[in-house]
């Protein structure tokens, strides 16, 4: 019975999580997780911090993305991150306060 | 030196091994030289990984940066401790902590156990023995702390946000309480295998699993405040899969220290108890596996990294191997009685492990389903905070319930009467709690005012056990109330450390309760001169300084902060620049109320050009509540481990008993 509602929950409740590459003609609430790329500009306490985002592995097409919130301080060109929102008119709209870099005290940066 | 250090390893490789294979060999012969030889190896395997760990340190100290690993994690600017915090930052070094505390606590267990449990120790050091193996094996081929380059000048530095006291403590002590949980699971093991199913290796390992299990309380706690303090977004827990994955193992070991009191008391629950420390080490198991590996990420970061693939088939040896050593040991595993009335206490225990074990898996569920749902569907669906909020509120709050019923429930079967008794002064206390809140406005939060009221039962409902037992053993000794509450404390340490223990789970959830259902959030951008109000506090930004910190520039604004409309001083907040690093970082200012438990909390968002600064501030009542329960937490268990010599006799004829009736 847990097992059926915890399946029922988790399927309702969570939010797909996509690589930018996957982004395309999607218009639904997505988390999109990739790797920061282009020069962050912006007031993302006003008009909004604005950026591109490609998938993390590869050379794919990166997608814009329009930013209001608090930024973490990992945030850097480069680092992978997770932010959810919506593609609209191809840019990709961020909800407030919903960019997470990946946690620095345990996740071990990938050897390049 | 690093030939030194990859010696070692080696040594501890073969060594560990050994404890294994003649290890096996001999408790399957009876070979009792064999044995002690293999158990000596355990310890010697203790010395040679102290030796690889002694090189390390001495190499991060050096700043030796031929060793690619100190040239990874420290640079010359970094402060000592954090330099030799480095040791467990990056992975090959925390890995060489988890076997250094490994063969650590082994030699330790196998000593102590060599006159209290001697018929188990055969059995139980070919698994410690496997283990160790394990991660040894890990340390020598896959991820060495001791590979070598060409020194560069100077190395890149430790991640700032691991530039925190907290750093220091934090992580060694979730790992004693990962590895700790070996222990316990290695003495279950070993029962089965020498076919003795009776209770001897929950005596012999009741330390063990507790002390595991308060460093693993005690070391998430400090991971929360290290984030409350240091991450700054203004909270202390994000349902991150690295938290889970130390969260887990801790219920499934509460649910572990629960349930053998069933099994001592009654004889029932045998089964359980053995899945349930299994479950316990599994999940410690994949705890380490997930803080790292970056494998929950994605599916196929599993090939990527190269410790993925080793760590997986590891857990699944450890579960197969283990749940096929139960199911062969099942006939043995039969209980003499049976449960006799669901309103008992230990139908209570029964509860209080469902949904300890429910709320386990929920979040393992949580944890693994975007890697499930890519597997199925092509596509990862994660979940977030509101999934695991929902299911810590649904298994939570019957759990505090619980926690207010089970010591008032007798044993074997509770009357009506019995109950009505010694329900009556608790729940009226819940009762008036829970209206007395409502008149106040605790209402708009309606899980609140319920998590409340539910918390002063418990309060209410261990004071009277506490008062009973008091006031009885007054009755049978005389003297004064004192002497007879240190008295009674003394005699049942297991017991009332309990009862503390479940008053600083009491004190975790009103923080937990109070500072998310009650707290408020204001953002706003400042000029210097300008106030922002926040509830009852006004925040006026006065002017921003500059500083030159050892290894960081500091930006902070100076903060006037009046409560209630007075003064109260200042406050700082503002951003580091570590140089080294070439990272920022925020620094937040928190000020504490210490009569309330209340916290003001100012986050320097962004700092503008033209001297304004993005603020967000919080007022987070009852969070300082959190941080005491740590410290109570602490002294409950402290006082359910202490050793009593009435408690030392006692295990003494438990164990003459045991041995005798398994002889019979």
């Amino acid at each position: 019975m847990l097992a059926i509602f915890l399946l029922y929950v988790s399927v309702a409740g969570g939010t797909p999580s996509i690589q930018p590459s996957q982004l395309h003609g999607r218009t639904g609430d997505v988390a999109l997780v990739g790797k920061v790329t282009g020069s962050p500009a912006g007031d993302a306490q006003a008009t909004g911090l604005r950026f591109r985002m490609r998938d993390v592995s590869g050379q794919s097409a990166s997608v814009p993305v329009v930013y209001r919130g608090s930024v973490p301080d990992m945030f850097k060109v480069g680092r992978e991150v997770r932010v959810e929102g919506r593609l609209q008119n191809g840019l990709f709209i961020a909800k407030k306060d919903s960019l997470r870099t990946k946690c620095p005290s345990k996740y071990v940066a990938k050897k390049t | 030196m690093p030939e030194l250090g990859r010696a070692a390893l080696a040594l501890s490789l073969g060594l560990a091994l050994y404890a294994l294979v003649a290890g096996a060999y001999a408790a399957a012969t009876r070979r009792r030289r064999l044995a002690r030889s293999a158990q000596n190896a355990l310890l010697a395997a203790f010395g040679s990984t102290g030796v690889a760990s002694i090189v390390l340190l001495g190499a991060l100290l050096r700043n030796d940066f031929s060793f690619t690993y100190v040239a990874e994690h420290t640079s010359r600017e970094l402060p000592t401790p954090y330099t030799i915090s480095a040791f467990w930052g990056g992975q090959e070094g925390s890995l060489l902590l988890w076997l250094l505390i490994l063969t650590g606590f082994s030699a330790v267990a196998v000593v102590l156990s060599r006159r209290s449990a001697p018929d188990l120790l055969p059995w139980v050091v070919p698994i410690l023995g496997l283990v160790a193996t394990f991660f040894a094996f890990m340390l020598v081929a896959v991820s060495s702390p001791f590979q070598t380059q060409l020194a560069p000048a100077d190395g890149a530095g430790l991640n700032p946000s691991l530039q925190n006291p907290y750093m220091m403590i934090h992580p060694p002590c979730l790992y004693l309480g990962y590895v700790g949980l070996t222990i316990p699971f290695a003495f279950a093991m070993g029962a089965l295998l020498s076919r003795r199913t009776d209770e001897l290796w929950i005596v012999a390992t009741r330390r063990w699993t507790l002390f595991a299990w308060t460093a693993l309380g005690i070391g998430q706690l400090l991971g929360s405040h290290w984030a409350y303090v240091e991450v700054g977004w203004g909270g202390y827990y994000a349902w991150d899969p690295v938290e889970n994955a130390a969260l887990m193992p801790w219920l499934a070991a509460t649910a572990f220290l629960h349930s053998v009191m069933i099994q001592e008391k009654r004889g029932m629950l045998k089964v359980w108890n053995v899945l349930l420390v299994i479950l316990a080490f599994c999940l410690a198991l994949f705890g380490t596996f997930l803080t790292r590996s970056g494998v929950i990420s994605s599916i196929h970061s599993f090939t990527q990294s190269p410790l993925g693939g080793w760590f997986l088939g590891f857990i699944c040896l450890i579960t197969l191997g283990s749940l096929a050593l139960v199911i062969s040991r099942l006939p043995l595993l039969r209980s003499k009685t049976r449960m006799e009335s669901l309103v008992s206490r230990e139908a209570t225990f029964l509860y209080n492990n469902l949904l300890l074990v429910a709320l386990c898996l929920t979040i393992l569920w949580g944890v693994v389903f975007p890697l499930v749902s890519e597997a199925v569907h092509g596509e990862q669906i994660t979940v977030s905070s509101p999934y695991y909020n929902f299911f810590l509120r649904i298994f939570g709050l019957p759990l505090l319930l619980l926690m207010a019923i089970g010591p008032l429930v007798a044993w074997r079967r509770a009357s009506l009467r019995s109950l009505g008794r010694s329900f009556a002064w608790p729940a009226g206390i819940a009762l008036a709690v829970g209206v007395v809140l409502l008149i106040l406005g605790a209402g708009s939060s309606w899980i609140g005012l319920l998590a409340y009221t539910f918390s002063a039962f418990v309060l209410g409902s261990i004071g009277y056990e506490f008062v009973r037992g008091t006031r009885a053993r007054r009755a049978l000794t005389g003297g004064t109330w004192a002497a007879a509450f240190v008295e009674l404390v003394g005699r049942n340490r297991r017991r009332y450390g309990g009862y503390i223990v479940h008053a600083a789970i009491v004190l975790l959830a009103i923080g937990i309760v109070g500072s998310s259902a009650y707290d408020t959030v204001r953002e706003r951008t400042l000029a210097p001169g300008q106030t922002m109000a926040v509830s009852h506090y006004d925040v006026k930004y006065d002017q921003l300084v500059r500083r030159n910190g050892a290894n960081a520039t500091e930006f902070r604004a100076i903060l006037d902060v009046k409560k209630n409309g007075r003064s109260v001083g200042t406050l700082e907040s503002g951003k580091n620049s570590y140089r080294a690093e070439q990272q920022t970082s925020n620094e937040v200012g928190i000020r504490s109320d210490p009569l309330t438990g209340e916290d003001l909390y100012v986050i320097t968002d962004q700092i503008n050009q033209n001297g304004t600064i993005a603020f967000k501030v919080l007022v987070k009542p009852l969070v300082n509540l959190i941080w005491i329960s740590g410290f109570v937490f602490l002294i409950g268990s402290l006082v359910a481990l202490w050793p009593s010599a009435a408690e030392q006799r006692r295990l003494a004829l438990r164990y003459r008993e045991l041995r005798a009736l398994a002889r019979a």
